[in-house]
Order: structure tokens, then sequence, then C-alpha cells
């Protein structure tokens, strides 16, 4: 295990590596004096981007440059929006907790509705069931997510006025930030309408993050149900039966952990997918993220604040894929360490 | 008298044209400590024949018998749920690539106490986790695995392949089977694992007075195990009598070949000649001839042979061939 840990940090190390290199190599991509578009600085004096070029080491070699642009990421110095002249870091962490959130939702919806529906279609294999949640699977991936989102608007808050259809709470609710991760703060807080207030923060979250999680979910029904499929088609599947154990004893003890095992793989691969359609949500759902603010600045031009969110949002997708990596290694003793012996 | 007696029993791969009759009327006799052997080439549908037996064959195969008993039950007249019940508290089996018929995500220890019966726990519930530990621990002991602490606490992919069919035997046992359906056993194993294997089977036929199917596509190394074997060619029955029979005497051109086909050490033969085979190979499921499936490969085929033969019994020395070398003795 130790040397499964080893392993996937090296991998983070050189994955942030060359991410960085990336947003710093973007800078001198993006049009404009790559000075202003690392700094932000739009407004400087001429005398005012010299004292900039001069903290970002504009006079040394390319490498000493990059080597002060990681020391000026690494102390929180990610320049200032060109747009609001708001220092990007203080943005980001402003606007990432809320995707979190509403992707962490959405990931936890699409996993607990997509795979146990996928393990009853692969069981279910050939009949009725299995050919509706595989048709359902199929309209529900091709939905595209902008209009799937108005629809929902249009349907839960217009017309039936049930979930409300924009923004994170209600703004009668004032909650203290402390950790950015909203629910947490409400908890935390201790203001009188607590309760209140997750509700209506509870209330909040349920449409976006269901419009979110309908596509991963259709895809990991798709996932749940093949791999389900070849476990029931294995061996010590037909073993067990042979062993006189029933078949809700062999599903239960051996094949959902085993189809588990496959499926989570795949999570990690998903999260990618899911953030890219979370950020579309939250425009329509005007859920204050960095998905939203991301769009905002591709539409401004604000070359700052597109390296710094790129740089975050690929941070955050990069450390969920080694969570479920590590799930991955826990349920599964084959990955975690070396092979020995005959296989 | 015979715990097991199948008789007819035919085997049909329903697809999604014409169902293929994979298994031609095969019958088999099993009496109380017998080890039979069940012999044939690969693809002769012996492997199938077993889990039909035990009943683990999925819903593209259809099992018809005339008469499929398991210690005076009539099978065929039990429901699936029913027959499943009384084969899975005296029948067990063991498969070929035991490490591919493990859990592989879950400890043996795990694997070893859900095959304990329940039956055979006594006690409160909160005492019968500790039972179950125990009894997992006898089975690891009876064949042969001293160490079973180690043994209990590891993945199936850190033991041997020798290791793995101990641990499936052991678990077999956890039924007290009267009969143990061993379905290759010792494919892909070492010949010192190999026989560790086969003398652990004996000492259990010995002792306990289980009975054992042992199938095989090894002749001779089955003739040093078995009292009684059964030949099978392309699903259909061969032939069957004692071992020593089929091995010295036997009646069928293909059981004759296949003793022949096996070198012995002290066989001459001239430099770069041909062993003795038969000409061709085993037919695949979806080009079976008509009547006696040996026949385009039979040395001993004529007209007669498009018509299946009616199986002929000799003193318990059963042979279907319309041209038996029975004379020829």
């Amino acid at each position: 295990m130790l040397i499964f840990t080893l392993r996937r940090l090296n991998l983070f190390l050189f994955t942030m590596l060359i991410l960085s290199i990336l947003s710093f190599s973007l800078s001198f991509l993006f049009p404009g004096e790559q000075i202003i578009n690392i700094s932000g600085q739009i407004n400087a004096t001429p005398e005012g981007i010299e004292l900039v070029a001069l903290e970002y080491g504009k006079h040394e070699s390319l490498i000493t440059q990059y080597w002060i642009y990681l020391n000026q990421l690494f102390e929180g110095n990610w320049g200032v929006s060109m747009t609001s002249q708001l220092p990007i870091y203080g943005e980001i962490l402003n606007h990432l907790p809320a995707t979190i959130e509403l992707t962490m939702t959405a990931l936890f919806i699409a996993m607990v509705t997509g795979i146990p529906i996928g393990f009853i279609a692969a069981i279910n294999h050939r009949k009725k069931a299995d050919d509706f949640i595989l048709s359902f699977a199929m309209i529900g991936y091709s939905i595209p997510i902008f209009w799937l989102g108005l629809l929902t608007i249009l349907i839960f808050s217009i017309q039936l006025g049930w979930l409300p259809s924009a923004g994170q709470i209600s703004l009668l609710y004032e909650i203290k930030q402390v950790t950015g991760i909203q629910f947490i703060d409400i908890l935390l807080s201790d203001s009188p309408y607590k309760w209140q207030a997750f509700q209506n923060a509870s209330s909040h979250i349920i449409l976006p993050s269901c419009v979110v999680a309908l596509a991963p979910a259709t895809i990991f029904i798709r996932l749940a149900r093949t791999s389900m499929l070849n476990v029931l088609d294995t061996h010590y599947i037909k073993a067990a039966m042979a062993k006189g154990l029933t078949f809700q004893q062999i599903i239960y003890r051996h094949a959902i952990r085993n189809a588990l095992v496959n499926v989570i793989r795949d999570v990690g691969l998903q999260f990618a997918n899911l953030v890219t359609l979370a950020m579309v949500t939250e425009v329509i759902f005007s859920w204050p993220g960095i998905g939203r603010w991301l769009i905002e600045s591709i539409y401004q031009r604000d070359y700052t604040a597109i390296q710094g969110g790129l740089l975050a949002l690929s941070c955050f997708i990069f450390l969920v894929h080694i969570l479920t990596d590590f799930i991955y290694a826990t349920l599964n003793p084959l990955a975690r360490e070396t092979h020995r012996g005959p296989q | 008298m015979n715990i097991l007696d199948i008789r007819n029993l035919s085997i049909k791969l329903l697809t999604s044209t014409t169902p293929i009759l994979a298994v031609d009327r095969v019958s088999l006799a099993m009496k109380e400590g017998e080890v039979r052997g069940l012999v044939g080439e690969s693809g002769s549908g012996k492997s199938l024949l077993a889990q039909a037996i035990v009943g683990v064959l999925d819903d593209k195969w259809q099992v018809d018998a005339d008469r499929f008993h398991w210690r005076g039950i009539d099978l065929m007249r039990l429901s699936v749920d029913e027959r499943k019940k009384v084969i899975s508290k005296d029948v067990a089996m063991i498969f070929q690539e035991p490490m591919a018929c493990l859990d592989p995500t879950t400890t043996i220890g795990a694997q070893l106490e859900e095959a304990v019966d329940d039956e055979q726990l006594t006690g409160y519930f909160w005492q019968r986790k500790q039972q179950r530990k125990l009894a997992a621990a006898n089975l690891l002991h009876k064949v042969g695995i001293k160490h079973h602490e180690v043994c209990t606490k590891s993945y199936p992919h850190q033991l041997t392949e020798a290791l793995c069919q101990r641990v499936m035997i052991a678990m077999a046992l956890a039924k007290r089977p009267i009969l143990l359906i061993a379905d290759e056993p010792t494919a892909a194993m070492e010949s010192t694992n190999q026989n560790q294997i086969f003398r652990l089977l004996a000492s259990l036929n010995q002792l306990k007075n289980m009975s054992i199917l042992l199938i095989s596509h090894d002749l001779e190394n089955v003739t040093h195990w078995t009292n009684t074997i059964t030949v099978m060619y392309s699903g259909q029955f061969v032939e069957a009598g004692t071992t020593q029979h089929i091995f010295n005497k036997p009646y069928h051109p293909y059981t004759r070949a296949l003793v022949d086909s096996s070198p012995k050490a002290n066989m001459q033969i001239p430099m770069k000649s041909r062993l003795m085979t038969l000409p061709g190979s085993i037919p695949i499921l979806q080009h079976l001839p008509i009547g006696c499936r040996l026949g385009p490969r039979c040395p001993k085929a004529q007209k007669a042979c498009v018509q299946a033969p009616k199986v002929k019994n000799y003193h318990g020395h059963q042979v279907s061939c319309h041209y038996s070398l029975k004379g020829s003795y």
C-alpha cells in the first residue's frame, strides 16, 4: 500500500508540473503582452509594468521566469483579474467551494442511482427491465444539458413552483463564510434560522445537481451493467453457485463487490466530464461557482483569470481522480501490490 | 446401489436458429464409494455433463433426460430450485483453474466460512461466527494445509495454483458431500502438485467413502486413480466399464485409439515414424456429423454408422458401436 501511495503521489507531482508549465506557456500564447497576461495589470503605467516585469523576472532566462512563476503560485500571488482587478487567488477561493459542492453532490447522486440501476439491468439481462433501463440510459445520455436545464426550470420552478431556479441560497439568510462549502458553513453558524437555511440551501442544490448528474448517471448505468455481466459470467460465480449459495447471497457477497471494483476505476475518468457539464449548468442556474466565473472570464477575454481558473479546476479534477484510485485500491486487493507468482 | 443414475441425458444449446445438441443421450451411473473417470477430448461435453448434474448451467442450455435419479429421488420431477437444493446438499464440484474459481476480492477465510452449512453449527447466533472460523480451520487441516492462519487471511492471488485447488477441495468438503465432481482438477499444474491433489482425493475416497467423478482428458493418468471409466466423444457416449477392461480390452475403436495414442516408455518405434493417432480432429458444434459422431474419423466405419448405434451391455461393460472390437480379443 505504501508503494501504491508513493506512486500516486509521484504521478500527482508530475502532472502538476506539466499543468503549471501549460498554464505558464498560456501567458505567452494568449494575444497581448505576456507580462500583462500573467499579472493582469491592464491599467498600469509603463513604470508600473516595469516593476511587475522585475517582479516576474522578465529579463532573466525562461527557466528562471518559470521558477519565479511557480514561487508566485505557491505564495498565493496568481495575478489580478483583468476586468475586475481583484486578486485571482481570492476569486478562486470564493468560487471553487460552490463548484466542489455542486459536483460532489452530482457525483454522489449519479453513483447512488446509476450503479444500482445498472446492476439491476445486468441481473435482468435480456428481459424487459434490461431493455427499458438501456433505452432510458440512451435517452438520458443524448439529451443536451443546456436544454434539460431550461426544461427542468420551466417545469419544476415555474409551472409547479416546487424548487428555486437560481442561486445557491436565498438572500434572506446571512451565512458567515468559514470553509466556503456552504452546507458546512450553515451547520457551523450560530444563526437561529440555521435549519431553515439548511433546508433552503438543500432545495437550491437539488435541481442543478440532478441536471449535472443525469448524463454521468447514464454512463454509470452502462458501466455497471457491463461490469456486472462480466462478473456474473466468471468462474467464481459458477463455483459459488455450485457451493449452494442462493442467488441473493452470490450477488451481495461476491458479485457487487467485484463489479464495483471495475466501475470505481472509471468514475475518476468520468469526473472530468462531469465538471464540464457542471460549468454549463452553473451558468443556467446562476450558481456562483468557478465554472460560471471561468465562462464569464472567457467571454471578457480575461486571460489571467482563464489561466488561474484552468489550473485550479484541473488540480481539483486530478485530486478527485487520485481519490477514486485509492477507493479502487481498498476495494481491490490485486491493485494494492505488485504481482508475485503465477497469474 | 447407484447413488447417481442418469439415462440418456441430452444437453441442447439454444441458439437464435436451431438448437444444437451438444450432449447426445449420455448415460452415467455412480455407485457409492466409487471413483469413476469421465474421459474425453476437450470439447467432448464432459464438463457440460458435470455442470448439468450440479445444475450451474445458465438458461442458454436446456437439459433433458429419460432418467435422472439421485439416491432414489427422481430429479426430473422436481422444480429447478428444489433440484438445486437436493443436489447442492450432497454433491460438490471442483473446477479446473482453481484460482479463477475463487472470488479475487474476498479472503480465503471468508469464502470458506460461507461454505460451512448452518445445519452443522450449534449454539446461539453470537457463537456461530467463532464456530464457522473453527470449521474453516478444520477444513484446511483436512486438505493438508497446516498453517491455516496465514491461508485464511490471504487473497486467492497470493496462493499458488495447487494451494487454491486444496482450498477448493476444502470448500467442497464443507458440506460433507456424498459425491465430489472434479472437473480436470489438475489442469495446468505441475506433476508433483498433480499427484498431491490426486492422492488427497484418493484418501478422501477411502476414509470418508466419498464417491468421486473424475473428469479428465488424460486416459492414462486417470487409470491410476479410478475404479471405473466412462468415455465420451463429441457429446456422445462411447464406452463404460471397469478401468481394467477399458484400458486393456477396449471394445470401442475410439477407446482403442485413445489407449494406443498414449506413448509408453518401452515402446519400440522406428525413428521419425508417426505416432498412432486418429485422422482429423473433433468436430465443432456447428458441424456435427449425423449418426455416430466418430464416423468420419473412425477406422472401422461402415454404412451403418450413419445411424447412431444402440448401447450394448456385455457384463457391465457398455459400448456404443455397431462394429465393436469384442470379437478381436
